[in-house]
């Protein structure tokens, strides 16, 4: 038995559970207690469910159209994913837990690392069942919270809150005493930070789970993996080496893609499908305060098409533009470069590459276009982003999206309800 | 146009608006504070509420009337007296919170609804408190 160290500052793992379900379940009565599937963009695959529907034994990522009858015939609720109401959810779960931690590190839509002191006592319990019943009433939404020295044990922790029935979604590694019991029983591709090629390499080497990862050689660690896997190791063992991360590191690309509901056989639709994308990823970039110095563009037919293709155009620019004036030229003239009227394509998309942050380029000395222009421009862009701010994206665009957009992605099942639309609210009958 | 996101989806209002075309700066420039922000005086737990559309007329003695805007804060804990959003058998609904005989119950504000009593329902749970209603007189 390994002793355990005095510690002031723990590491916690807390994510949402079934986090789009919950999302729908939580603002439509109706979805309450029933199951509920969540599918992909065009509807394809199952990517999220409700308890009531895993314990329908429904598959995470089986195409829609092989389970639709049994979905039917079991009454399941099936909803297309509604990505901004999923969206604000985030945005209201993680600011709440920034209330009640002390740093966070936004994982992901549904996750996140946060550090919180252990009180004199070393109990975190209360702290995390408070935490857990807050975001229930505030949200409806229930967590899972793991807790450890630090990121790679809280993680594990987190496994283990989900998988032990009697831990009420909170699990703390630091007060246990049996550990080893408990480590035994993560298999070693579930530590975080081992992909399939390490997970690989470690079971050929006899290393089956994350007791005996904890306990491997560190020297034949170091040699396979160097400093990451030596980090890694030191973390299962209780040291802290991966600090929380407070602010995301700086996007190297912006990338807008989608699969169309429709493959696309017209140069217009491609071109019309690009410049939205384009659109998209030019409003993003001013949201961030970055521009772009290389624009790529891409399509390719359907992973399972016989007759299959991809292409992709690039194009440097000499000054970095977040202007969708200009970024729509380019991408206009790049879309004709990888058209080819012999293939049904399924999916294109743009990306804004070698982005810099836009401030360290106003005193560029290297600046074809003149102040006057420049100055012109950046008012545009913000009087659109602004305006299109206050109107939820519908106020100003280019006339080039209001075509029928036939190619367009289909989503049959689009819950209505929102959080941020004020037009799409939650009825309520009195 | 309302969003969780209030600190950017602000609903400007100024206080007070100068115009004055040339000459003489205005005396009133050092004394303009800011526009007031309804989001920020309507609402003081912006991650826990939400927004819903009223249909019907079971709150009407309320002053709560078909199509009003209501503000629901879930992180308050109902107090009887407090209109609150209920989840009754699977349906949404709005009743303001009371003890009758010792017992909670829900009560219409309005003669032809009647009452639920929490008993005789086995799924009612209370979703939120509503601390405001917007009504248009337009």
């Amino acid at each position: 038995m390994r002793k355990k160290r005095s510690l002031t500052e723990a590491i916690a793992l807390v994510d949402a559970n079934n986090f789009y379900a919950s999302c729908e379940q939580s603002i439509n009565p109706h979805l309450r207690n029933k199951p509920v599937v969540i599918l992909s963009n065009n509807d394809g695959c199952i990517i999220a469910r409700s308890p009531e529907a895993r314990a329908l034994k429904i598959k995470m990522g089986i195409p829609y159209f092989k389970v639709k009858e049994r979905l039917n015939r079991l009454g399941v609720a099936v909803l297309s994913s509604n990505y901004s109401l999923y969206g604000d959810m985030s945005k209201r779960l993680m600011n709440l837990l920034k209330d009640y931690s002390e740093e966070i590190e936004i994982y992901s839509i549904d996750e996140a690392f946060v550090s919180v002191s252990r009180p004199e006592n070393k109990n975190l319990h209360p702290w995390a069942r408070k935490l857990r019943s807050l975001i229930y009433q505030n949200l409806g939404i229930t967590l899972t919270i793991g807790i450890g020295e630090n990121k790679v044990r809280a993680k594990i922790a987190n496994n283990l809150a989900k998988n032990i029935d009697t831990s009420a979604g909170i699990f703390d590694l630091v007060r246990i005493e049996n550990e080893n019991n408990y480590l035994r029983g993560i298999p070693v591709h579930k530590v975080w930070g081992i992909g399939k090629q390490t997970s690989n390499w470690l079971q050929s080497k006899g290393i089956k789970n994350a007791e005996e990862l904890r306990d491997m050689d560190e020297n034949e660690i170091i040699r396979k993996l160097g400093i990451i896997g030596k980090r890694l190791q030191l973390e299962l063992k209780g040291n802290k080496c991966l600090p929380i991360e407070k602010i995301k590191k700086q996007k190297k690309e912006i990338q807008i893609s989608r699969s169309f509901g429709k493959p696309i056989t017209k140069l217009e639709d491609l071109t019309q499908a690009l410049a939205i994308y384009a659109i998209k990823a030019s409003a993003k970039m001013r949201s961030q305060k970055l521009k772009s110095s290389a624009i790529t563009v891409f399509a390719r037919t359907s992973h399972y098409s016989t007759h299959s293709y991809q292409k992709s155009a690039y194009k440097k620019l000499i000054n970095a533009t977040d202007n969708t004036n200009t970024i729509l030229k380019i991408v206009i003239a790049l879309s004709k470069e990888i058209y080819n009227p012999e293939y049904k394509l399924s999916k294109a998309g743009v990306l804004m590459q070698d982005l810099t942050n836009n401030q360290y380029l106003q005193h560029s000395i290297i600046n074809y276009e003149s102040q006057e222009n420049l100055k012109r421009s950046i008012n545009l862009m913000t009087t659109i982003d602004s305006l299109n701010k206050k109107f939820n994206n519908k106020a100003i665009t280019w006339a080039i999206t209001k075509r029928s957009q036939e190619w367009a992605m289909k989503r049959n099942s689009l819950s209505f309800t929102s959080t941020t639309d004020i037009k799409k609210i939650p009825n309520i009958m009195t | 146009m309302l969003s969780s996101d209030l600190s950017l989806k602000k609903v400007k209002i100024p206080l007070l608006s100068d115009s004055i075309s040339a000459g003489f700066p205005s005396p009133a420039d050092d004394h303009t504070e800011e526009n007031i922000d309804l989001n920020e005086y309507l609402i003081s737990n912006p991650c826990s509420t939400f927004f819903l559309r009223v249909k019907g007329d079971s709150m009407i003695n309320s002053g709560i009337k078909d199509n009003d805007l209501i503000i629901v804060d879930k992180s308050l804990t109902a107090k009887p007296g407090n209109i609150i959003i209920a989840m009754i058998d699977g349906e949404f609904t709005i009743k303001r919170l009371c003890i009758k005989n010792n017992e909670l119950c829900l009560k219409a504000e309005n003669y032809n609804y009647p009452d639920f009593s929490f008993k005789n329902h086995i799924d009612i749970q209370i979703w939120g408190v509503v601390i405001y209603s917007i009504h248009s007189y337009l």
